[in-house]
């Protein structure tokens, strides 16, 4: 855009409108923030949006959440680390070999775009489609209520973005120094290893955090797969408001514990956001 | 060469095993159950195409229909319409730009499980954000979100929106600073108006961005089963029960399986016509 002058009217239109959109997207954050540092009488007697002014803030809520009902919590906490962390590594391993393979070599009985199209078509499949049959190949395994087996079924729902997203930034990287390497006598694997995958070290870490946070967020394979020991965090909040009827102070707290983690962990993937999020259809 | 030529096949070869056993493995499986009347896991009996028919008539399912199909076009015009208006509006060089897109990207990492019952409490009648904000503002007449159709609907679309609207946001604002200067410049000197030049030039150039993002949030709002799930549980009635909803409740809560999977495929094959239409038009993308 040149860089012209704008007009007064039309900078504070821009700006009214940057500030509305702002608080627009803020605003279901800090509406959880507050109500988790409210008590239950002022909830439900005197709804209000502006601590120290409308109510007095009480910490009760978190040291509660932190005390008394954190063995609980705590669990599924550990149990979402576990899984989205699992996950997410395999899908980056083969991600990352996948991503190689598609952007380095040539395929001709099934060539790279349908191959490409193998791996996506799963992004566009309806996890309510699958998650029957899966159930039954995971008691069949005796997979059911593990940690192993929602890895697994949460590698394969992030798979897409990994290959999408490292075939892309591979493809980028001029391919000059991994060919001198084949000329010196280097293998294709020692070559990816040694100059692709570092050079690629950004994008894998930020492939990596995408993937953890879209495991993080699975819900429905963590209901159908676990009952009691393998309960994600997800799982734990649907069971809210059936246990404790609807007790905002505390759901707020572990709506926060649950939300946090994925959303600030994104942050550090900005860059890549916006090219995984399209499969590498639009870059960022 | 012969020996690398075959080293190729062992980095795809992984992910593509992958994916057969966990997707396409599932999938077939799946189908087959659907021509049985597979119930509480026991292998039922061949039934040919019996719960297809039966979906066709089953009011229940109709609805869900219906009711994702709406889901799936509020959504689709609301994150995509106000993504562009968002994204023309950033075009330009703003101060601290970057914290705004960082602030933009949280919503889409929300857990939409956990979005749901934020959405509960916002939307709650009593003692929710919303009516509390509408109630200082003097409105007499307060919404009940939980208790009407329509009001139900409106405010999951809502919560959906301020989920996916970001994303349409990003993408298209990446689209668009990806547009070649040069052609701006000179329609300036063409075209006095910013309508002319956003319609004939804008609009065409971003076409491709436009349609990559249409079709992946239907294909995101076609799945829609987490926010509904814990926002309304499909109520009042069924009135917010998406085909996703609908088929959980079949498969795993009454252990319909067999009928659930038929019902599922309709929805299966809904989404292979978008994969196609997308699929066709990316694959040079692809190469």
């Amino acid at each position: 855009m040149a860089q012209r002058r704008q007009p007064l009217v039309s900078r504070i239109l821009l700006w009214a409108v940057i500030l509305i959109a702002t608080a627009w997207c803020i605003f279901p954050f800090y509406w959880a923030i507050i109500t988790s540092f409210k008590n239950r009488s002022d909830i439900v007697t005197k709804p209000s949006l502006i601590p120290w002014l409308h109510f007095q803030p009480t910490l009760f809520n978190w040291l509660s959440e932190f005390g008394n009902r954190w063995p609980e919590i705590s669990k599924a906490l550990t149990n979402s680390l576990i899984i989205a962390i699992g996950a997410s590594l395999v899908a980056i391993g083969l991600g990352t070999l996948a991503g190689y393979g598609l952007a380095r070599f040539r395929f001709y009985k099934w060539n790279n775009s349908s191959m490409t199209m193998w791996f996506l078509s799963q992004r566009f499949l309806p996890p309510i489609v699958t998650v029957i049959p899966f159930f039954m190949v995971m008691k069949t395994l005796g997979l059911i209520d593990t940690q192993l087996g929602l890895i697994l079924a949460n590698a394969t729902f992030v798979m897409p973005f990994a290959v999408l997203v490292l075939r892309d930034v591979f493809k980028e990287m001029p391919i000059e120094m991994e060919e001198s390497a084949w000329v010196d006598g280097a293998s294709h694997f020692q070559s990816f290893w040694h100059i692709a995958l570092p050079l690629a070290a950004p994008a894998v870490a930020a492939a990596l955090v995408i993937c953890f946070a879209f495991s993080w967020n699975e819900f429905l394979f963590g209901l159908i797969l676990s009952y009691q020991r393998a309960i994600p965090v997800t799982v734990v909040i649907a069971g809210v408001s059936h246990t404790q009827g609807i007790q905002f102070q505390f759901v707020a707290t572990r709506l926060l514990l649950a939300i946090l983690p994925p959303t600030l962990l994104a942050l550090t993937a900005q860059r890549y956001i916006v090219r995984g999020l399209t499969f590498g259809a639009v870059k960022g | 060469m012969q020996a690398k030529s075959r080293a190729k096949f062992l980095f795809v070869l992984p992910g593509i095993l992958w994916v057969l056993a966990f997707t396409i493995y599932p999938l077939i499986r799946s189908l087959f159950l659907s021509f049985t009347n597979t119930r509480m896991g026991k292998t039922g009996e061949f039934v040919g195409l019996h719960n297809y028919i039966r979906a066709l008539g089953d009011y229940r399912f109709l609805n869900s229909v219906w009711v994702t199909v709406f889901f799936v076009v509020c959504s689709v015009v609301f994150t995509v319409g106000l993504g562009l208006g968002l994204a023309l509006i950033f075009n330009r060089p703003i101060r601290g730009q970057r914290v705004f897109r960082s602030l933009f990207t949280m919503p889409m990492f929300t857990a939409p499980i956990a979005l749901g019952y934020l959405g509960l409490t916002i939307f709650h009648e009593d003692v929710g954000a919303v009516n509390t904000i509408l109630r200082a503002l003097g409105v007499a007449n307060l919404p009940a979100w939980g208790s009407d159709v329509w009001t139900a609907r409106m405010a999951i679309v809502i919560v959906d929106v301020w989920q996916w609207t970001p994303f349409c946001f990003l993408v298209l604002l990446a689209g668009l600073s990806a547009l070649p200067e040069e052609i701006y410049e000179a329609a300036v000197l063409d075209t006095s108006s910013g309508w002319d030049t956003f319609r004939f030039i804008t609009l065409p150039l971003l076409t491709p961005v436009l349609f990559t993002v249409t079709m992946l949030r239907m294909v995101e709002a076609f799945k829609m089963l987490d926010i509904p799930f814990s926002m309304t549980n499909g109520g009042p009635g069924a009135s917010t029960q998406t085909m996703s909803f609908y088929i959980y409740l079949t498969g795993l809560r009454n252990f319909n399986q067999g009928y659930a999977s038929a019902m599922a495929y309709f929805l299966l094959i809904a989404m292979m016509i978008i994969a196609m239409i997308f699929f066709r038009r990316m694959r040079q993308n692809f190469e």
